[in-house]
């Protein structure tokens, strides 16, 4: 038992919709008398138009959460947004207080909920590490004897005098990561921390913390959206969901989870009749999906999984030569290809046909398809935009970095090396 | 946080998280294991303060001194309040002094939870500490007016426009201590109620503006009539403008009962002021 950093017993959170109590005085006051003086019902549960606020518009924003994290384990939270996740960390920190249940625990803990904290844009950047370190937790001997260790590591030496207000926002995040890096608690609450500053200083920040929880054996909470720093420096995770614990467990299990249900969304189009089928006179496509060929169990679509578009069509007009064209296009709209085939002649009828992107190939990324119909390779008969649209994961092994892969693509041609000369 | 076996009944942790909050959650060793923050946020505000400003801690001094010229002006030239035998510059800049104390105590006190909204939703440490850095600091800047004022009343003593004793000299620590109390205590309680209902904001201002004209700044209690009295002597504040000038001009109407009665009414609203805002704390976070 007593390897147990923190064990959370059914937490819960309430939250009021709308403004809680009016705000004003007088109001609250005429609530108070009406209801206690007068036994009436409070006239401001009446707001404007005369409709009655229900008592029950109130939020979970979290529900029964249960869980424990072990000494030296670091815990990676998921989900989407207002899921529940900043409101747990909130709790952990001791900034509010849960509805119900209980937290224990054993150790110090510091939460890096901004980076920031505490600071003064007025004063000098010397002055702001001493104050925001000791915010954050920190002695004072403890800060001289660091001092040194985050002016390098923010890279601010030169401006260590001037007041942050005239620092660059680069140099400003990274003074205030610097030094919630250098924090020694037993416990360690990290809120999107890596949402800042370019991929170098990302990459630092993924470094120091991993450094944090395999070396020095701290317990860390980590709350992030980039979902491959979560499963590769976390060894569990919890992912919530409307403030309620969707799954827990093995990072890399629970993030595939969560991954899963994320694509499953515009994988597959079919209209039962003509008329509900897009199209227009020439053509009608009654049936577009896209299907993944999982490299493994779990059924997530990373950059290694290889997808096949499969379609099928009705064909009006009797005797045409007919192309179809697969356009592949970024979220943003950017085309990454456009393929096609021969012209073929066809009559008059439904029409089948697939194309198969390999795997390795896509970046990771969202995507959309869309199928374009032409005759005589040069007249558009209809072009069907947006038809499909899907996600691909990130997958990394064997690599210390986590920041963006560039590119549009991400095919494994190989890269060879040799060395040609050797220097003593 | 406390101590307790958990459920399992095997494990001792260190610390718990619960709903609820009690009234008095404050270990003065858990307070004291933050006296580097305290000492830190109050450098903070210092220097804060006075960041590109011409003048810097200066301004401490200059306040008053503009404020006591213009009170001698219209005050004592104009309307023509007595000032029984002491120099009208003297007699104001002591009323000002201790008036400054509780009023920058009282307002700055009662801000602590709409200007530190930013940080109470990102960290924990005691909230109170925030309270007592605010404290700590304008002790400081009335320690400076302090230095003004004795500086003023040396010049008058040793150019014979007053006498000195330094048994009632002594008087002015006391003082100073139950008018800070009240100031913090009152400010504490409105700090509560000031985040949960803004618009007090605007009616505390003008509160402290009119509860000046009541307190015996610019002019002594023997001016207020008969009839009056006890409605001034009522106010917690009176006494100790009365004391604070006795303390260094031997002037005005003391009685130690009054003293008391000041203390009491310190020690009550300073206890209150912690109580509420231990209790409202945490909730509060919910709403700001």
């Amino acid at each position: 038992m007593s390897d147990i950093a923190i064990q959370a017993e059914n937490i819960s959170k309430l939250y009021r919709l709308g403004t809680i109590g009016s705000g004003s005085l007088r109001r609250d006051m005429q609530s108070w008398w009406e209801r206690n003086a007068l036994k009436k019902e409070n006239p401001n549960q009446y707001i404007r138009g005369g409709k009655k606020v229900d008592n029950s518009e109130v939020i979970w924003a979290l529900k029964n959460v249960d869980f424990e994290i072990k000494v030296g384990e670091a815990l990676g939270i998921i989900g989407h947004n207002g899921a529940g996740k900043s409101t747990l960390l909130k709790i952990l920190s001791r900034i509010v207080k849960p509805t119900e249940g209980i937290v224990r625990g054993r150790g110090s803990i510091s939460s890096l909920l901004e980076v920031g904290t505490g600071f003064h844009s007025e004063l000098t950047g010397r002055e702001n590490i001493f104050i925001s370190g000791h915010i954050l937790g920190m002695k004072k001997s403890e800060i001289s004897r660091k001092f040194d260790e985050i002016v390098d590591f923010a890279g601010v030496e030169a401006f260590i005098d001037t007041p942050v207000k005239r620092y660059s926002s680069g140099m400003y995040v990274r003074l205030a990561f610097a030094v919630a890096a250098h924090l020694e608690p037993d416990i360690l609450i990290i809120d999107e921390v890596l949402a800042v500053g370019d991929a170098e200083f990302q990459k630092k920040c993924l470094g120091k913390m991993n450094e944090a929880s395999s070396k020095s054996g701290r317990t860390i909470i980590f709350v992030s959206h980039n979902l491959q720093a979560i499963s590769n420096l976390c060894s569990k995770a919890l992912w919530l969901d409307k403030g309620n614990v969707c799954a827990r467990g093995n990072a890399k299990t629970v993030v595939n989870q969560y991954l899963s249900t994320l694509q499953k969304q515009n994988w597959i189009k079919e209209f039962k009749t003509m008329t509900e089928a897009p199209g227009n006179d020439f053509i009608r496509v009654l049936y577009t999906e896209l299907t993944p060929h999982f490299v493994d169990a779990l059924s997530v679509v990373d950059i290694r999984t290889p997808l096949t578009v499969k379609f099928r069509f009705y064909n009006a007009n009797d005797g045409i030569l007919l192309a179809v064209g697969v356009h592949l296009f970024t979220i943003s709209g950017e085309c990454i290809f456009d393929v096609s085939h021969d012209p073929l002649l066809y009559k008059k009828g439904i029409i089948e046909g697939e194309c198969h992107i390999p795997g390795d190939f896509l970046n990771d990324g969202s995507y959309y398809i869309s199928l374009i119909f032409v005759e005589d390779s040069s007249k558009q008969l209809y072009y069907y935009e947006e038809c499909l649209s899907f996600e691909v994961a990130d997958f990394r092994e064997n690599i210390n970095w986590y920041g963006k892969w560039m590119g549009y693509v991400r095919p494994k041609f190989p890269v060879i090396t040799r060395q040609t000369e050797i220097h003593e | 946080m406390n101590d307790k076996t958990n459920s399992l009944g095997s494990a001792d942790w260190e610390w718990e998280i619960k709903p609820g909050t009690s009234w008095w959650n404050i270990s003065l060793a858990e307070l004291y294991s933050f006296k580097d923050l305290l000492l830190q946020l109050t450098r903070k505000e210092f220097l804060g303060l006075y960041q590109q400003t011409l003048l810097g801690p200066f301004w401490a001094l200059i306040r008053p001194l503009l404020t006591v010229i213009t009170y001698v002006v219209v005050f004592n030239e104009v309307i023509g309040i007595p000032t029984e035998g002491v120099p009208p510059f003297l007699f104001n800049l002591i009323g000002i002094t201790l008036w400054n104390l509780f009023s920058e105590i009282f307002m700055q006190t009662s801000n602590t939870f709409l200007q530190n909204v930013e940080i109470f939703s990102k960290v924990y440490f005691p909230r109170i500490i925030v309270a007592l850095s605010t404290l700590w600091l304008q002790l400081i800047l009335f320690g400076i007016q302090l230095l003004l004022l004795v500086a003023v009343y040396l010049f008058c003593y040793f150019t014979g426009l007053v006498d000195f004793n330094a048994g009632q000299g002594l008087l002015i620590f006391p003082v100073i201590v139950i008018t800070a109390g009240i100031g913090f205590g009152g400010g504490l309680i409105f700090s509560v109620l000031t985040a949960k209902y803004r618009d007090l904001l605007s009616l505390m201002q003008l509160v402290i503006r009119l509860l000046m004209f009541i307190c015996p700044v610019f002019y002594t209690m023997s001016l207020v009539p008969q009839k009056f009295q006890w409605l001034a002597q009522l106010n917690p504040l009176s006494t100790l403008f009365e004391y604070f000038r006795f303390a260094f001009l031997g002037i005005g109407s003391v009685n130690s009962i009054q003293l008391l009665y000041s203390f009491g009414f310190m020690v009550v609203i300073v206890l209150l002021g912690i109580l509420i805002f231990n209790k409202m704390s945490d909730k509060l976070i919910d709403i700001l």
